[in-house]
Protein backbone atom coordinates (compact mmCIF):
# COMPACT_ATOMS: atom_id res chain seq x y z
CA UNK A 1 0.00 0.00 0.00
CA UNK A 2 1.29 3.42 -0.96
CA UNK A 3 1.72 5.61 2.17
CA UNK A 4 4.05 8.58 1.53
CA UNK A 5 6.40 9.25 4.46
CA UNK A 6 6.17 13.04 4.32
CA UNK A 7 2.43 13.18 5.07
CA UNK A 8 0.31 12.94 8.22
CA UNK A 9 -2.83 10.75 8.39
CA UNK A 10 -6.12 10.18 10.22
CA UNK A 11 -7.85 6.94 11.19
CA UNK A 12 -10.61 7.90 8.75
CA UNK A 13 -8.12 7.70 5.85
CA UNK A 14 -7.45 11.36 5.13
CA UNK A 15 -3.87 12.43 4.35
CA UNK A 16 -2.55 15.84 5.44
CA UNK A 17 0.33 17.86 4.00
CA UNK A 18 1.44 20.48 6.53
CA UNK A 19 2.81 23.77 5.19
CA UNK A 20 3.25 26.29 8.03
CA UNK A 21 -0.24 27.31 9.09
CA UNK A 22 -2.06 25.66 6.21
CA UNK A 23 -2.79 22.00 5.54
CA UNK A 24 -3.74 20.30 2.26
CA UNK A 25 -6.08 17.32 2.66
CA UNK A 26 -7.07 14.38 0.48
CA UNK A 27 -8.08 10.73 0.92
CA UNK A 28 -5.56 7.90 0.89
CA UNK A 29 -5.04 5.20 -1.70
CA UNK A 30 -6.66 2.75 0.71
CA UNK A 31 -9.77 4.96 0.88
CA UNK A 32 -10.19 5.37 -2.89
CA UNK A 33 -9.72 1.61 -3.38
CA UNK A 34 -12.69 0.85 -1.12
CA UNK A 35 -15.02 2.90 -3.30
CA UNK A 36 -14.02 2.16 -6.89
CA UNK A 37 -14.07 4.70 -9.74
CA UNK A 38 -15.09 8.09 -8.37
CA UNK A 39 -17.78 10.01 -10.23
CA UNK A 40 -18.61 12.96 -7.98
CA UNK A 41 -17.10 15.05 -5.20
CA UNK A 42 -19.17 17.33 -2.99
CA UNK A 43 -16.76 20.08 -1.87
CA UNK A 44 -16.99 22.43 1.12
CA UNK A 45 -17.24 26.20 0.53
CA UNK A 46 -14.16 28.39 0.80
CA UNK A 47 -14.37 30.44 4.01
CA UNK A 48 -16.41 27.83 5.94
CA UNK A 49 -15.18 27.28 9.45
CA UNK A 50 -14.80 23.63 10.39
CA UNK A 51 -14.12 21.62 13.52
CA UNK A 52 -11.85 18.59 13.62
CA UNK A 53 -13.74 15.44 12.58
CA UNK A 54 -16.70 17.32 11.03
CA UNK A 55 -18.08 15.74 7.84
CA UNK A 56 -17.19 18.37 5.25
CA UNK A 57 -17.07 16.64 1.87
CA UNK A 58 -18.53 13.56 0.18
CA UNK A 59 -16.83 11.39 -2.41
CA UNK A 60 -19.10 9.27 -4.56
CA UNK A 61 -18.25 6.43 -6.94
CA UNK A 62 -20.38 4.48 -9.37
CA UNK A 63 -21.52 2.26 -6.49
CA UNK A 64 -20.71 3.99 -3.22
CA UNK A 65 -20.58 7.20 -1.24
CA UNK A 66 -18.36 8.11 1.69
CA UNK A 67 -17.83 11.16 3.85
CA UNK A 68 -14.56 13.04 4.15
CA UNK A 69 -13.74 14.51 7.57
CA UNK A 70 -11.88 17.66 8.59
CA UNK A 71 -8.65 16.43 10.19
CA UNK A 72 -8.14 19.71 12.05
CA UNK A 73 -10.16 22.81 12.95
CA UNK A 74 -9.85 26.06 11.03
CA UNK A 75 -11.29 27.67 7.92
CA UNK A 76 -11.44 26.34 4.38
CA UNK A 77 -8.77 28.22 2.43
CA UNK A 78 -9.19 26.51 -0.95
CA UNK A 79 -10.96 23.61 -2.65
CA UNK A 80 -9.80 21.59 -5.65
CA UNK A 81 -12.32 22.71 -8.26
CA UNK A 82 -10.74 20.42 -10.86
CA UNK A 83 -12.44 17.54 -9.05
CA UNK A 84 -15.85 18.85 -10.16
CA UNK A 85 -15.09 17.86 -13.73
CA UNK A 86 -12.41 15.21 -13.04
CA UNK A 87 -13.22 13.33 -9.82
CA UNK A 88 -11.15 10.40 -11.15
CA UNK A 89 -8.00 12.37 -10.23
CA UNK A 90 -8.53 10.95 -6.74
CA UNK A 91 -8.23 7.41 -8.13
CA UNK A 92 -5.25 8.13 -10.37
CA UNK A 93 -3.26 10.46 -8.06
CA UNK A 94 -4.76 10.31 -4.56
CA UNK A 95 -1.77 11.98 -2.88
CA UNK A 96 -1.18 14.67 -5.53
CA UNK A 97 -3.61 16.08 -8.10
CA UNK A 98 -6.46 14.43 -6.16
CA UNK A 99 -6.16 16.78 -3.16
CA UNK A 100 -9.61 17.90 -1.97
CA UNK A 101 -9.35 21.03 0.25
CA UNK A 102 -6.94 23.25 2.21
CA UNK A 103 -7.54 24.45 5.76
CA UNK A 104 -5.99 27.49 7.49
CA UNK A 105 -5.21 26.07 10.91
CA UNK A 106 -7.26 27.28 13.86
CA UNK A 107 -5.13 25.52 16.48
CA UNK A 108 -1.68 24.28 15.42
CA UNK A 109 -1.56 22.07 18.53
CA UNK A 110 -4.13 19.78 16.82
CA UNK A 111 -1.41 18.66 14.40
CA UNK A 112 -0.07 16.58 17.29
CA UNK A 113 -3.18 14.35 17.12
CA UNK A 114 -2.45 13.24 13.54
CA UNK A 115 -0.80 9.92 12.72
CA UNK A 116 2.61 9.44 11.13
CA UNK A 117 3.00 7.22 8.05
CA UNK A 118 4.14 4.20 10.08
CA UNK A 119 1.30 4.54 12.60
CA UNK A 120 -1.25 4.84 9.80
CA UNK A 121 0.14 1.86 7.92
CA UNK A 122 -0.06 -0.22 11.11
CA UNK A 123 -3.78 0.59 11.41
CA UNK A 124 -4.82 -0.20 7.85
CA UNK A 125 -5.72 -3.79 6.95
CA UNK A 126 -2.77 -5.75 5.63
CA UNK A 127 -4.57 -8.22 3.39
CA UNK A 128 -2.30 -7.47 0.42
CA UNK B 1 -8.86 -6.08 27.91
CA UNK B 2 -8.82 -2.38 28.65
CA UNK B 3 -11.94 -1.75 30.78
CA UNK B 4 -12.56 1.64 29.14
CA UNK B 5 -12.68 0.02 25.70
CA UNK B 6 -16.24 -0.41 24.35
CA UNK B 7 -17.19 -4.12 24.21
CA UNK B 8 -16.97 -4.56 20.44
CA UNK B 9 -14.13 -2.18 19.59
CA UNK B 10 -11.64 -4.78 18.42
CA UNK B 11 -13.77 -7.88 18.10
CA UNK B 12 -14.08 -9.74 14.84
CA UNK B 13 -17.35 -11.07 16.16
CA UNK B 14 -20.10 -10.89 13.54
CA UNK B 15 -23.85 -11.19 13.88
CA UNK B 16 -26.43 -11.83 11.18
CA UNK B 17 -30.21 -11.48 11.26
CA UNK B 18 -32.27 -13.19 8.53
CA UNK B 19 -35.81 -11.87 8.01
CA UNK B 20 -38.59 -14.04 6.53
CA UNK B 21 -41.20 -11.57 5.35
CA UNK B 22 -40.56 -8.88 2.70
CA UNK B 23 -39.87 -5.54 4.44
CA UNK B 24 -40.74 -1.98 3.38
CA UNK B 25 -37.71 -0.07 2.10
CA UNK B 26 -37.73 3.14 4.12
CA UNK B 27 -38.35 1.42 7.44
CA UNK B 28 -35.44 -0.88 6.70
CA UNK B 29 -33.26 2.10 5.81
CA UNK B 30 -34.16 3.67 9.19
CA UNK B 31 -33.28 0.36 10.88
CA UNK B 32 -29.92 0.34 9.11
CA UNK B 33 -29.25 3.89 10.27
CA UNK B 34 -29.93 2.85 13.89
CA UNK B 35 -27.55 -0.09 13.55
CA UNK B 36 -24.96 2.13 11.84
CA UNK B 37 -24.97 4.57 14.78
CA UNK B 38 -24.70 1.66 17.21
CA UNK B 39 -21.83 0.08 15.22
CA UNK B 40 -19.95 3.41 15.07
CA UNK B 41 -20.37 3.68 18.85
CA UNK B 42 -19.21 0.04 19.23
CA UNK B 43 -22.46 -0.88 20.97
CA UNK B 44 -22.89 -3.80 18.53
CA UNK B 45 -20.35 -5.84 16.54
CA UNK B 46 -20.36 -6.08 12.74
CA UNK B 47 -23.91 -7.09 11.81
CA UNK B 48 -25.38 -8.35 8.54
CA UNK B 49 -29.06 -7.99 7.69
CA UNK B 50 -30.45 -10.43 5.11
CA UNK B 51 -33.94 -9.79 3.83
CA UNK B 52 -36.34 -9.27 0.94
CA UNK B 53 -38.09 -6.02 0.12
CA UNK B 54 -41.63 -5.29 -0.95
CA UNK B 55 -41.64 -4.05 -4.59
CA UNK B 56 -39.77 -0.74 -4.75
CA UNK B 57 -37.71 1.29 -7.20
CA UNK B 58 -34.89 3.13 -5.43
CA UNK B 59 -32.76 6.00 -6.66
CA UNK B 60 -29.24 6.59 -5.28
CA UNK B 61 -28.57 9.69 -3.19
CA UNK B 62 -27.88 11.75 -6.28
CA UNK B 63 -30.92 10.07 -7.87
CA UNK B 64 -31.09 10.58 -11.58
CA UNK B 65 -34.70 9.93 -12.42
CA UNK B 66 -34.16 10.09 -16.20
CA UNK B 67 -33.41 6.39 -15.78
CA UNK B 68 -37.06 5.96 -14.72
CA UNK B 69 -39.00 5.08 -17.86
CA UNK B 70 -42.48 5.39 -16.27
CA UNK B 71 -43.73 8.21 -14.11
CA UNK B 72 -43.79 7.60 -10.40
CA UNK B 73 -47.59 7.77 -10.20
CA UNK B 74 -48.00 4.95 -12.75
CA UNK B 75 -45.54 2.82 -10.78
CA UNK B 76 -47.30 3.52 -7.47
CA UNK B 77 -50.65 2.54 -9.00
CA UNK B 78 -49.02 -0.77 -9.96
CA UNK B 79 -48.01 -1.30 -6.31
CA UNK B 80 -44.37 -0.31 -6.76
CA UNK B 81 -43.03 2.33 -4.40
CA UNK B 82 -40.43 4.85 -5.63
CA UNK B 83 -37.98 6.22 -3.06
CA UNK B 84 -34.68 8.09 -2.91
CA UNK B 85 -32.16 6.13 -0.88
CA UNK B 86 -29.11 7.37 1.04
CA UNK B 87 -26.89 4.82 -0.72
CA UNK B 88 -24.47 5.48 -3.54
CA UNK B 89 -25.11 4.08 -6.99
CA UNK B 90 -27.92 4.53 -9.47
CA UNK B 91 -31.52 3.35 -9.87
CA UNK B 92 -32.50 -0.24 -9.09
CA UNK B 93 -35.49 -2.45 -8.31
CA UNK B 94 -36.11 -4.63 -5.25
CA UNK B 95 -38.93 -7.10 -4.73
CA UNK B 96 -39.81 -10.46 -3.21
CA UNK B 97 -37.55 -13.26 -4.48
CA UNK B 98 -34.41 -11.14 -4.23
CA UNK B 99 -31.79 -11.76 -1.52
CA UNK B 100 -30.80 -8.34 -0.15
CA UNK B 101 -27.74 -8.11 2.13
CA UNK B 102 -26.95 -5.05 4.22
CA UNK B 103 -23.58 -5.43 5.96
CA UNK B 104 -23.19 -2.91 8.81
CA UNK B 105 -19.47 -3.59 9.13
CA UNK B 106 -16.29 -1.76 10.01
CA UNK B 107 -14.56 -1.79 6.63
CA UNK B 108 -11.16 -1.21 8.27
CA UNK B 109 -11.33 -4.55 10.05
CA UNK B 110 -12.19 -6.75 7.08
CA UNK B 111 -9.42 -8.90 5.68
CA UNK B 112 -9.89 -7.46 2.18
CA UNK B 113 -6.69 -5.39 2.18
CA UNK B 114 -6.11 -3.05 -0.70
CA UNK B 115 -8.52 -4.88 -3.03
CA UNK B 116 -11.25 -3.09 -1.14
CA UNK B 117 -14.77 -3.46 0.10
CA UNK B 118 -16.41 -3.05 -3.32
CA UNK B 119 -14.29 -5.89 -4.63
CA UNK B 120 -15.23 -8.08 -1.64
CA UNK B 121 -18.93 -7.54 -2.39
CA UNK B 122 -18.36 -8.62 -6.00
CA UNK B 123 -16.41 -11.70 -4.90
CA UNK B 124 -19.22 -12.55 -2.48
CA UNK B 125 -21.93 -12.39 -5.15
CA UNK B 126 -19.87 -14.24 -7.76
CA UNK B 127 -19.01 -17.05 -5.33
CA UNK B 128 -22.69 -17.33 -4.34
CA UNK B 129 -23.80 -17.75 -7.96
CA UNK B 130 -20.97 -20.20 -8.59
CA UNK B 131 -22.12 -22.23 -5.57
CA UNK B 132 -25.30 -22.97 -7.56
CA UNK B 133 -23.26 -23.81 -10.66
CA UNK B 134 -24.14 -20.56 -12.38
CA UNK B 135 -21.03 -19.12 -14.02
CA UNK B 136 -20.62 -15.51 -12.88
CA UNK B 137 -17.97 -12.92 -13.55
CA UNK B 138 -16.91 -9.25 -13.27
CA UNK B 139 -17.20 -6.76 -16.10
CA UNK B 140 -14.80 -3.82 -16.27
CA UNK B 141 -16.35 -0.55 -15.19
CA UNK B 142 -19.72 -2.22 -14.43
CA UNK B 143 -19.56 -3.33 -10.81
CA UNK B 144 -21.78 -6.24 -9.83
CA UNK B 145 -21.98 -9.94 -10.63
CA UNK B 146 -22.70 -10.79 -14.25
CA UNK B 147 -23.82 -13.99 -15.97
CA UNK B 148 -24.17 -14.76 -19.67
CA UNK B 149 -27.87 -13.85 -19.36
CA UNK B 150 -27.28 -10.49 -17.64
CA UNK B 151 -26.52 -8.94 -14.27
CA UNK B 152 -27.64 -11.08 -11.32
CA UNK B 153 -26.36 -8.96 -8.42
CA UNK B 154 -26.32 -5.17 -8.00
CA UNK B 155 -24.25 -3.12 -5.56
CA UNK B 156 -24.85 0.26 -3.90
CA UNK B 157 -23.44 1.20 -0.51
CA UNK B 158 -22.54 4.07 1.77
CA UNK B 159 -19.77 4.53 4.33
CA UNK B 160 -20.02 6.67 7.47
CA UNK B 161 -16.96 6.79 9.74
CA UNK B 162 -15.80 3.81 7.64
CA UNK B 163 -18.71 1.66 8.68
CA UNK B 164 -20.75 0.38 5.72
CA UNK B 165 -24.48 0.34 5.27
CA UNK B 166 -26.74 -0.51 2.32
CA UNK B 167 -24.99 -3.17 0.22
CA UNK B 168 -26.06 -5.63 -2.41
CA UNK B 169 -29.04 -7.46 -3.89
CA UNK B 170 -28.89 -10.84 -5.62
CA UNK B 171 -31.79 -11.98 -7.80
CA UNK B 172 -33.06 -15.43 -6.84
CA UNK B 173 -36.56 -15.98 -8.25
CA UNK B 174 -37.53 -12.33 -8.48
CA UNK B 175 -40.06 -11.28 -11.15
CA UNK B 176 -37.58 -9.62 -13.52
CA UNK B 177 -40.31 -7.53 -15.18
CA UNK B 178 -39.89 -5.27 -12.14
CA UNK B 179 -36.78 -3.91 -13.89
CA UNK B 180 -38.72 -3.01 -17.07
CA UNK B 181 -39.62 0.54 -15.97
CA UNK B 182 -36.01 1.46 -15.20
CA UNK B 183 -32.57 1.53 -16.79
CA UNK B 184 -30.96 -0.57 -14.03
CA UNK B 185 -27.87 1.14 -12.58
CA UNK B 186 -28.08 3.55 -15.52
CA UNK B 187 -26.63 0.92 -17.87
CA UNK B 188 -28.59 1.20 -21.10
CA UNK B 189 -29.20 -1.98 -23.10
CA UNK B 190 -27.92 -4.31 -20.37
CA UNK B 191 -30.11 -7.22 -19.21
CA UNK B 192 -30.78 -8.43 -15.69
CA UNK B 193 -30.87 -12.10 -14.74
CA UNK B 194 -31.66 -14.33 -11.77
CA UNK B 195 -30.83 -17.76 -10.42
CA UNK B 196 -34.31 -18.86 -11.54
CA UNK B 197 -33.56 -17.89 -15.12
CA UNK B 198 -30.52 -20.18 -15.07
CA UNK B 199 -31.81 -23.03 -12.90
CA UNK B 200 -35.55 -23.22 -13.60
CA UNK B 201 -37.29 -25.61 -11.21
CA UNK B 202 -34.00 -26.30 -9.43
CA UNK B 203 -33.81 -22.70 -8.22
CA UNK B 204 -33.09 -22.51 -4.45
CA UNK B 205 -35.26 -20.56 -2.00
CA UNK B 206 -34.22 -17.12 -0.74
CA UNK B 207 -33.67 -18.67 2.71
CA UNK B 208 -31.26 -21.19 1.18
CA UNK B 209 -29.39 -18.41 -0.64
CA UNK B 210 -29.19 -16.37 2.59
CA UNK B 211 -27.42 -19.29 4.32
CA UNK B 212 -25.10 -19.80 1.34
CA UNK B 213 -24.20 -16.10 1.42
CA UNK B 214 -23.43 -16.25 5.14
CA UNK B 215 -21.12 -19.25 4.66
CA UNK B 216 -19.31 -17.53 1.80
CA UNK B 217 -18.93 -14.30 3.80
CA UNK B 218 -17.33 -16.37 6.57
CA UNK B 219 -14.85 -17.93 4.15
CA UNK B 220 -13.99 -14.66 2.37
CA UNK B 221 -13.48 -12.70 5.58
CA UNK B 222 -12.10 -15.48 7.77
CA UNK B 223 -14.71 -15.16 10.52
CA UNK B 224 -17.61 -17.01 12.03
CA UNK B 225 -21.06 -15.48 12.06
CA UNK B 226 -23.61 -15.86 14.88
CA UNK B 227 -26.99 -16.26 13.16
CA UNK B 228 -30.23 -14.95 14.65
CA UNK B 229 -33.88 -14.80 13.70
CA UNK B 230 -35.51 -11.39 14.32
CA UNK B 231 -37.38 -12.60 17.42
CA UNK B 232 -34.29 -14.10 19.10
CA UNK B 233 -31.60 -11.44 18.81
CA UNK B 234 -29.16 -10.36 21.55
CA UNK B 235 -30.43 -7.52 23.76
CA UNK B 236 -28.14 -4.93 22.14
CA UNK B 237 -29.85 -5.60 18.80
CA UNK B 238 -33.33 -6.14 20.18
CA UNK B 239 -33.34 -2.55 21.38
CA UNK B 240 -32.76 -1.38 17.79
CA UNK B 241 -35.01 -3.63 15.69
Amino acid sequence: MNVPENLKYTKSHEWILVDDNQVTVGITDFAQEQLGDLTFVELPAVGDSVNASDEIAVVESVKAASDVYAPVSGSIAAVNEELESSPELINSDAFGAGWIFKIDLGDPAELGTLLGAAEYQALAPSGD
Amino acid sequence: MNPTQPPFANARQTWAVCFDDPLPYLETQALQERLLAARIADVIPDTLLLLEHRPVVTLGRRGRDHYLLQDQETLRCAGVDVVTSTRGGDVTFHGPGQCVVYPIVSVNDLATGSAGYLSMLEDWAIATLNAYNVHAFRRDGMAGAWTDKGKAAAIGFRLKRWVSYHGMSLNVDLDLSGFDPIVGCGLEGEKVSSLKQHLGKDCPTVADVQETMLSIFEALNQREIDRFSPDQVPNELGALL
